[in-house]
């Protein structure tokens, strides 16, 4: 199990999270606390850069849609950045990749 | 021994006598010194006890003058009161029959008001016509032999105490062991009450048996990763009314406990909501309300994702299925020609996200001996290999499926069970297996006959 390594870089649009590592039942906390404390301000965009993202469980979608709220309570908007295969087919499944902007890199603003 | 014995007797002739003589004339220059001297008491009364003499070691002993006691007092006035007790009692009766009386212990009294420990003996002498004369007796200062007693006594006393204490530490353990078999059996039943109640809890998220359907075959699987054994998958099938059935099964987020109150919520939401409409989008619309409203909107956001069916067995066999999905892996069909397909359900989205939530539907019919297989993604996720992305995924359920085709319910499910089996540690999720299907048309079989040898 690897852990979750998450670091924190910033754009003219806002804050972006790398996270790298899987995001599981274990793991996802580490990842919300990492959310909760952003302060986010409206019109900008909270990305999450998933290049590194190896798993993605259940508990991992809802940490995501954690991230989303939080974005939206700040007047914020979210996207989710090179979202590994897997992971897209997930969301396509539970029809999330409707509800996520979804950009190819994260260096798209 | 034997030499003074034959010194003292008057008889001995010849030189031993001679030379025992001379020993004796060494040793005690007079009979009288022997007795008043001798390193034991000697006293002679008459019969009534009247000291009529004593000698100068037991005068001693007891720190009285031959002028107060001979002839004055009586040997019981020498005893303590106990001992006076005694010997009126036991010693001089006894004496009395007997004639003699051997290593008494008695108490005499001391002039200095001590107590002296003593061993008596006493013999009476009698007349030629056999009439008592007086007593002779004996006195040995006890006090050694006592203080050994006392000592033996104190010695078996610390014994006895010892061997309490050993008996007291026993009982003790017994009891710390009977109290540790208690708390033992205690928390055995305490674990018996909460695998019960575990066990109730458990069939709230999914029921025990499936109801017989008419038309229809079923079967279930439902495997839970959890230590205690509360899943977040849940399954149910229930009638709609005379001619159709309702079946659901979905998937929330999360594990254990909040995972179950969650599954279990879910559960009841679609039965109420089916009875109420049982159009299968209703019903996941009913949920997705039901859990934005009592999730989301606390700031606790909670989803599952569900697939909801209606299904109708016609008259020709032929069984029409309405299926509506919230963001659940697709349904699978097995066909009757041996092919399987997925029936996606595009548009469906994760219940309980936004407050009105797009909900999926497609609409298959169900000929003879095919079955239609709702699952939960800890079948398609589970893990065939060490690295996280080795999963077993979709493609390998369709070939699975279409190598099984065609095959009963029962028959998919205990294929699958025996898949899911074969992943060992690699199954890490909650999986929930639920197949339908209408029977196929009995083969023709030949009846067995007995052969008549």
């Amino acid at each position: 199990m690897n852990p979750l390594n998450i670091t924190r870089s910033d754009t003219a649009s806002g804050p972006v999270l790398h996270v790298v590592g899987e995001l599981d039942y274990d793991q996802a906390a580490t990842f919300r606390r990492h959310v909760d404390q952003l302060v986010l301000t409206p019109g900008q965009w909270l990305v999450i850069d998933l290049t590194g993202l190896e798993f993605c469980d259940s508990s991992g979608i809802t940490a995501l849609l954690a991230a989303r709220q939080h974005a939206h309570a700040a007047g914020a908007d979210i996207a989710l950045a090179a979202v590994p295969a897997k992971t897209m087919r997930v969301l396509t499944i539970v029809g999330l990749d409707r509800i996520f902007t979804i950009r190819p890199d994260a260096d798209t603003a | 021994m034997g030499r003074r014995g034959q010194g003292a007797d008057p008889s001995g002739t010849g030189d031993d006598a001679g030379v025992d003589a001379t020993f004796t004339a060494l040793l005690e220059d007079s009979a009288e010194e022997l007795y008043e001297s001798a390193p034991c008491g000697y006293l002679s009364t008459l019969m009534d006890g009247t000291i009529a003499r004593i000698n100068a070691t037991l005068l001693d002993w007891l720190g009285l003058d031959r002028a107060g006691v001979v002839g004055r007092r009586h040997f019981a006035d020498l005893l303590t009161i106990g001992g006076k007790l005694y010997h009126e009692t036991h010693f001089a009766p006894l004496l009395r029959m007997q004639g003699e009386l051997r290593g008494v212990a008695l108490e005499m009294r001391t002039a200095a008001g001590g107590k002296l420990p003593v061993l008596v003996s006493s013999v009476v002498k009698y007349g030629t016509e056999g009439e008592p004369l007086l007593i002779r007796t004996t006195v040995f200062d006890a006090s050694d032999r006592r203080s050994y007693e006392e000592e033996l006594l104190r010695r078996r006393r610390d014994a006895e105490q010892a061997r309490a204490e050993a008996e007291r530490a026993r009982a003790e353990a017994e009891e710390a062991r009977r109290q540790a078999e208690d708390a033992q059996r205690q928390a055995e039943a305490d674990r018996a009450r909460l695998a019960d109640a575990l066990a109730v809890l458990q069939q709230s998220l999914v029921p025990a048996s499936l109801p017989e359907v008419p038309g229809l075959e079923t079967a279930v699987y439902y495997h839970t990763a959890s230590a205690d054994r509360l899943g977040g998958d849940f399954y149910d099938l229930f009638p709609l009314d005379g001619t159709r059935w309702a079946f659901f099964l979905g998937d929330v987020c999360g594990k254990g406990p909040q995972a179950a109150s969650l599954t279990s919520l879910t559960r009841y939401t679609l039965r109420a909501a089916a009875l109420h409409d049982p159009e299968p989008t209703a019903a996941l619309t009913t949920l997705n309300a039901v859990l934005h409203e009592r999730y989301a909107a606390g700031g606790d956001p909670r989803y599952c994702t569900a697939i909801f069916g209606v299904v109708e067995p016609g008259a020709d066999g032929r069984t029409t299925v309405r299926l509506a999905s919230g963001g659940h892996p697709p349904a699978l069909v097995l066909r009757a020609d041996g092919r399987a397909d997925y029936l996606p359900t595009p548009g469906g989205l994760l219940i309980g996200i936004l407050p009105t939530a797009p909900i999926g539907t497609v609409e298959t019919t169900l000929a003879p001996g095919e079955t239609l297989l709702l699952y939960t993604d800890g079948l398609t996720e589970a893990r065939t290999g060490p690295g996280c992305d080795q999963l077993f995924g979709e493609d390998a359920l369709l070939a699975f499926g279409a190598g099984q085709a065609p095959a009963s319910p029962q028959e998919t499910v205990s294929a699958l069970t025996k898949l899911l089996r074969g992943f060992g540690d690699g199954l890490d999720d909650d999986t929930a297996l639920l197949a339908l299907g209408v029977p196929a048309a009995r083969p023709h079989t030949r009846p067995a006959t007995n052969s008549p040898s």
